[in-house]
């Protein structure tokens, strides 16, 4: 398999990288560390012939405990001593991408903005055409759910959900100048999974912020996966809470690895707010968020068990974090 | 060169039973050993393949003008250019380097592209049109094993697919079960499994103006490379040069003439140059080889006192495209139950069919790993129903040395009783089994495996399977020819210090050359874990020889008769006075005075083994390894997940000649059949692999191996050399069962269907406790 030829941009700004974009729309990517972009290219996936390497722009460096800019190697912020003790749920979900060697090209923007995966879809070329393209790339029907035409390629990015349950936000910038939306916004679950983030194709993510308040939350990443050290998720739940006394003050879930898009319960947890965490209740809310999620058969475990493993996963994860007054195991 | 370090509990030797680095293994870790991929020939031109989109098509036409036409390409190959049929055994020879009529499977070689470079040989690829008719795909050997409409070969039994069937009956087996007091039947299912070796598939192939062709490959087998080629390119096999550099593991995947490996050739002699064929990581998984997807079924009979008295076996296999070595395959699912039991009835039928995918081969343990699997899960069971503690149950029916099975297998040495008691004590069983907590566990598999494969494939009796050439001149450098396949196993290692051994030299006199057929003498390659065995007793033989004009010349030096003088280190000395020595030089240079360098060779060849019925070849061996291993795991039950905390691993290879690559090989082994049993398949969705990558097809990272302790307790093998056997394969075979029995003694599952991966087992948890039977938590 070869990479096909591209030419390579390096432009030194933001604005610059989004001018180039411009000439090039619709023929072009932006490259981070590339370690999700080139290995779709070299399976020809929606190959553009225009690459914009975001690397020597200075304003997408720099890790602070507020703030993350999206070109932060995966590798970096797990090593940043501060930020795993600030925000321990981001600690463990970095720490589970991939392997040592894509962790030190990885960034984290780009793992934001990772390409949806599906087993019929991440394929060479030789591969897809002697079954049929699909509609994510060059085909017209969905080999998964045949009968909708809409794709269901799964999110599977790590960081997502880990950063989604401490409110964090994104600071993004497009040919209309800069805004910051919170970073769940940066998903919608009834796009699917060709049109995997909200933004405009030329959207430059800028960097990652994190409310100061996270230094107060407990928080833990759990996923679900063959093997630790290599692959991608089949089901990531993140955990932050905040309690006060025994109960509750704050309490996000989002899950990934699931759907074509992270997913946050705030309309099932917020109204446990002033509650205490008791078993029971822990019980329901894990019941609550399996019975909500959709995955379909296109990783290598069934969707049946993923969804299974959904509920156990979060009930673990709040039982491990609630105050032992509060949950019984 | 130091010597090895440390001295341990060894035994005579001096070199043989410590632990040796491989000698290679400093070429290796700095990145300097030289593999195929790595050579370059000027000229060369790149090769690529053209493979079937279809499982299983009719091929009415195919049109190259406008690849041909194409700049930078030069040639482009059909099959029917050369169509000869071939195959690794010589019964079936179905093979074509490049598909005739007929597409079998998506991967099937359908063009081959020589091109100035691997973007133009693709892109010629892209312009080869075919017109094809497409026919019925078989892809469930149970459908292929009745008749059907469109065989994909000549019609097998009754019109099926059936590629071979095997029907053996020794004994009574029905009047075995009517006395039974204890039964038990396991029918299992086998995903199958693929080789996944490091270094990809890659050839380098040069014809030259003189009228020779010279092959590079990554291969197992050069020798049957070499016939291979000469059968189907038509050249005869003296102007046939094949080499074979580092090898990056093979596990069988490279043990078969494999078809990219003659389209290279023959692209080369189409064009005249060097052309060099690298396989991607895909292509590899298409052309697979690997073990066979596998249904068995195995009934056991056992007396009132746990004395085993029938088994009844039947095996299906898919055999994908290719027969391979698959006839051997479908006699090894039955034979290989043979030890390590004594097994007084006994009924097999095995029928391996072809079907629309890529073809099964031969894979580590080749042929005895599923049929190990449900024998050792069935004898769990049965202690179950007699109340015998497994141990007790194997110990009571174990193989005795010097005995011959009821398919007469000759049984020579056997340290299998060792083998039980070791493992059992280091594991402390008699404290765990049935006691560890809910969750936690401990199971018994036992292995038994050939150490070589009596009848050679190609062979008369008369031919040796192995031969050593050995060469000193006067520097004192021993070089040593063979063309046995060192592919990362260590036998380059061990070929050394056998050598070294027999004429007390420091190791880093001997030199071992690659593998070339110009040089090298035939040894029939590295598979069925006969290198040590053969290949061993070969270089014994060839040192003996120079051994005896070197202590003959130190004789005429020393003025004593050579029966008083004995070989020590770097010196031949007299034996009863040590400080009376001639210098391993001086010795070696009086003999040399009349004769100039030294050559000597040796051989191993193998006497006739076995019965005088059909099949009765099949399993016969020189030696069997024996093996029982405990593994203590730890069951998520609600999430399914297993973690192996342990394994206990005790064989019998005879005498352990390299310690160090011994370890080695059993703790490959058993990362291998962990990986079989708990994650790793060939992922089919009917003809369709849905996971030719090796992100998606599961092998089991290194943080997820267990402890592993190997204990080495063979004794002597009579005829090995230096007492030696085998650890290439018998190492994997007891470890899947062990673990599955770890998992029934954790939380009381029976694992039926591999990979037990952990959506499997936690809906096998909650089924049985929707049952509404407890497991340990009870007691
Ligand atoms: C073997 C393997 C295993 C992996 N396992 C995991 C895993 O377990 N978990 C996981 O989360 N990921 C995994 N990955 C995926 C991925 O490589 C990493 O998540 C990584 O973080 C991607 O970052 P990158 O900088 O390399 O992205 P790139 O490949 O450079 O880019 C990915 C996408 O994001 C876009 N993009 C990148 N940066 C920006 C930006 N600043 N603004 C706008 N768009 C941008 C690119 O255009 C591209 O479409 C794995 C990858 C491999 C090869
Ligand atoms: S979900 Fe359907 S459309 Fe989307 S990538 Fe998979 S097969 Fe293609």
């Amino acid at each position: 398999m070869h990479l096909d030829p591209f030419e390579l941009h390096q432009p030194a700004t933001v604005d610059e990288a989004l001018c180039i974009y411009r000439d090039h729309a619709g023929d072009a990517d932006y490259l981070a560390g590339g370690t999700d972009l080139l290995p779709n290219y070299k399976m020809h996936l929606n190959l553009r012939r225009h690459l914009i390497a975001l690397g020597g722009i200075p304003e997408l460096g720099g890790i602070a405990l507020g703030r993350l800019g999206s070109m932060t190697r995966l590798a970096d912020l797990e090593g940043s001593g501060p930020v795993a003790g600030a925000y321990p749920g981001v600690a463990e979900a970095v720490a589970e991408v991939a392997t040592p060697l894509v962790r030190a090209s990885g960034t984290v923007g780009g793992n934001l903005m990772l390409e949806t995966r599906c087993f019929f879809f991440n394929q060479s070329r030789f591969w897809r055409a002697s079954l049929g393209y699909c509609l994510k790339a060059e085909g017209a029907v969905c080999h998964v759910v045949p009968q909708k035409e809409k794709c269901y390629a799964t999110f599977s990015g790590d960081l997502a959900p880990a950063l989604a349950v401490l409110d964090a936000e994104v600071e993004v910038a497009t040919d209309r100048g800069r805004t910051r939306i919170p970073l769940i916004d940066l998903y919608d679950l009834r796009g699917d999974g060709i049109r995997r983030h909200t933004l405009p194709p030329s959207a430059i993510v800028v960097a990652v912020h994190l409310p100061p308040i996270a230094r107060q939350r407990l928080g833990t990443y759990r996923k679900l996966r063959i093997r630790p050290a290599f692959d991608f998720p089949e089901l990531g739940v993140a955990v932050a809470v905040r309690f006060e006394g025994s109960s509750v003050a704050e309490l996000r879930v989002a899950v990934g690895g699931l759907e074509t898009a992270p997913r946050r319960f705030d309309e099932l947890t917020d109204p446990l707010a002033g509650q205490q965490l008791t078993e029971e209740r822990i019980r329901e809310l894990a019941g609550a968020i399996t019975r909500s999620v959709r995955p379909v058969y296109n990783t290598f475990l069934p969707p049946d068990y993923r969804r299974r493993m959904t509920g156990v996963f979060v009930r673990r994860a709040l039982v491990d974090l609630a105050p032992a007054s509060s949950a019984a195991a | 060169m130091a010597s090895p370090t440390p001295p341990s509990p060894t035994g005579p030797f001096r070199l043989l039973g410590h632990r040796i680095p491989y000698v290679e293994g400093p070429l290796k870790v700095t990145g300097r050993a030289e593999y195929t991929d790595d050579l370059r020939r000027p000229g060369m031109l790149v090769g690529k393949l053209l493979r079937s989109p279809w499982p299983h098509a009719r091929l009415l036409s195919i049109d190259t003008r406008r690849a041909r036409a194409m700049p930078g390409v030069v040639t482009v190959l059909t099959g029917e250019r050369y169509p000869t049929p071939f195959g690794v055994l010589p019964i079936t020879h179905d093979e074509t380097a490049i598909a005739v009529g007929k597409a079998r499977y998506i991967g099937d070689i359908l063009a081959a592209v020589a091109a100035v470079d691997e973007l133009t040989a693709e892109r010629a690829l892209t312009a080869i049109e075919f017109h094809i008719e497409p026919l019925p795909e078989y892809a469930d050997p149970r459908v292929g094993a009745e008749p059907v409409a469109e065989p994909i070969h000549a019609p097998g039994l009754r019109g099926s697919n059936v590629q071979k069937e095997v029907v053996q009956h020794f004994g009574d087996v029905d009047a075995a079960f009517a006395q039974a007091a204890f039964t038990a039947r396991v029918r299992c299912r086998f995903a199958g499994v693929t080789h996944a070796f490091t270094e990809p598939l890659v050839t380098l192939a040069e014809a030259t103006p003189d009228g020779r062709l010279t092959v590079y490959s990554a291969t197992q087998v050069p020798h049957y490379l070499h016939r291979t080629l000469s059968e189907v390119l038509h050249l005869p096999m003296h102007r046939i040069r094949v080499v074979k550099p580092e090898v990056g593991g093979g596990f069988g995947g490279k043990s078969d003439p494999l078809p990219h490996e003659i389209a290279c050739a023959a692209l080369s002699l189409e064009t005249g140059r060097p052309v060099k064929m690298l396989l991607d990581r895909e292509e590899i998984f298409y052309t697979n080889h690997g073990r066979h997807p596998t249904e068995n079924v195995v009934r056991i009979a056992m007396d009132r006192d746990g004395h085993l008295l029938a088994y009844d076996i039947e095996a299906l296999l898919e055999g994908g495209a290719w027969s391979s070595f698959g006839t051997v395959t479908t006699y090894y699912n039955g034979v290989l139950a043979m030890g390590p039991y004594r097994v007084p009835n006994f009924r097999y039928r095995g029928r391996r069919v072809y079907t629309n995918r890529p073809p099964s081969g031969a894979m580590r343990a080749h042929g005895g790993t599923n049929i190990r699997y449900s024998i050792e899960v069935a004898l769990d069971e049965l202690a179950e129903h007699a109340q015998l503690d497994p141990f007790d149950l194997r110990s009571r029916n174990a193989l005795p040395p010097c005995s011959t099975t009821i398919n007469q297998f000759r049984i020579t040495s056997t340290s299998f009783l060792r083998c039980l008691d070791a493992a059992r004590r280091a594991s402390e069983w008699d404290t765990k089994f049935r006691c560890l907590p809910y969750g936690r566990g401990v199971g018994l598999g036992c292995g038994f495996y050939i150490s070589g494969s009596n009848s050679p494939i190609h062979f008369t009796p008369v031919m040796p399977q192995s031969t050593v050439h050995l060469k000193i001149d006067m520097d004192g450098g021993i070089t040593v020819h063979s063309m046995q396949a060192d592919i990362g196993q260590g036998s380059n290692t061990l070929l050394a210090a056998i050598v070294a051994e027999v004429l007390g030299a420091d190791l880093d006199r001997v030199h071992v050359q690659r593998v070339d057929s110009d040089v090298s003498p035939i040894d029939i390659g590295s598979y069925s874990s006969r290198v040590t065995f053969m290949m061993g007793n070969a270089a014994r033989r060839a040192a003996e020889e120079i051994r005896a004009r070197l202590v003959n010349a130190a004789a005429e030096l020393l003025r004593r008769p050579p029966s008083e003088l004995r070989v020590g280190h770097e010196r031949i000395e007299v034996a009863d006075q040590p400080q009376v020595a001639v210098s391993f030089l001086d010795a070696l240079h009086k003999a040399m005075e009349n004769s100039g360098a030294l050559t000597a060779s040796g051989s191993f060849s193998t006497q006739k083994l076995g019965g005088d019925f059909k099949g009765a070849r099949a399993g016969t061996a020189p030696a069997y390894s024996f093996a029982a291993y405990v593994a203590q795991v730890r069951v998520d039950s609600e999430t399914g997940m297993v973690t192996v905390e342990k394994v206990w691993a005790a064989f019998d290879c005879g005498r352990a000649l390299n310690r160090l690559a011994v370890e080695g090989q059993i703790e490959g082994a058993i990362h291998m059949g962990l990986g079989q049993l708990l994650s790793e398949t060939m992922n089919y969705r009917a003809s369709r692999l849905m996971n030719p990558a090796l992100l998606d097809y599961k092998i089991l990272a290194p943080d997820q191996m267990p402890e592993v302790e190997v204990l080495l307790v063979g004794e002597d093998d009579p005829e090995g050399p230096f007492g030696a056997k085998e650890a290439g394969e018998g190492p994997l075979v007891a470890t899947l069962p062990a673990v599955a029995n770890a998992i029934y003694d954790a939380v009381g599952v029976r694992c039926r269907e591999l990979p037990v991966t952990p959506d499997r087992l936690e809906r096998l948890v909650r089924a049985r406790r929707a049952e509404g039977y407890a497991w340990k938590e009870d007691r």
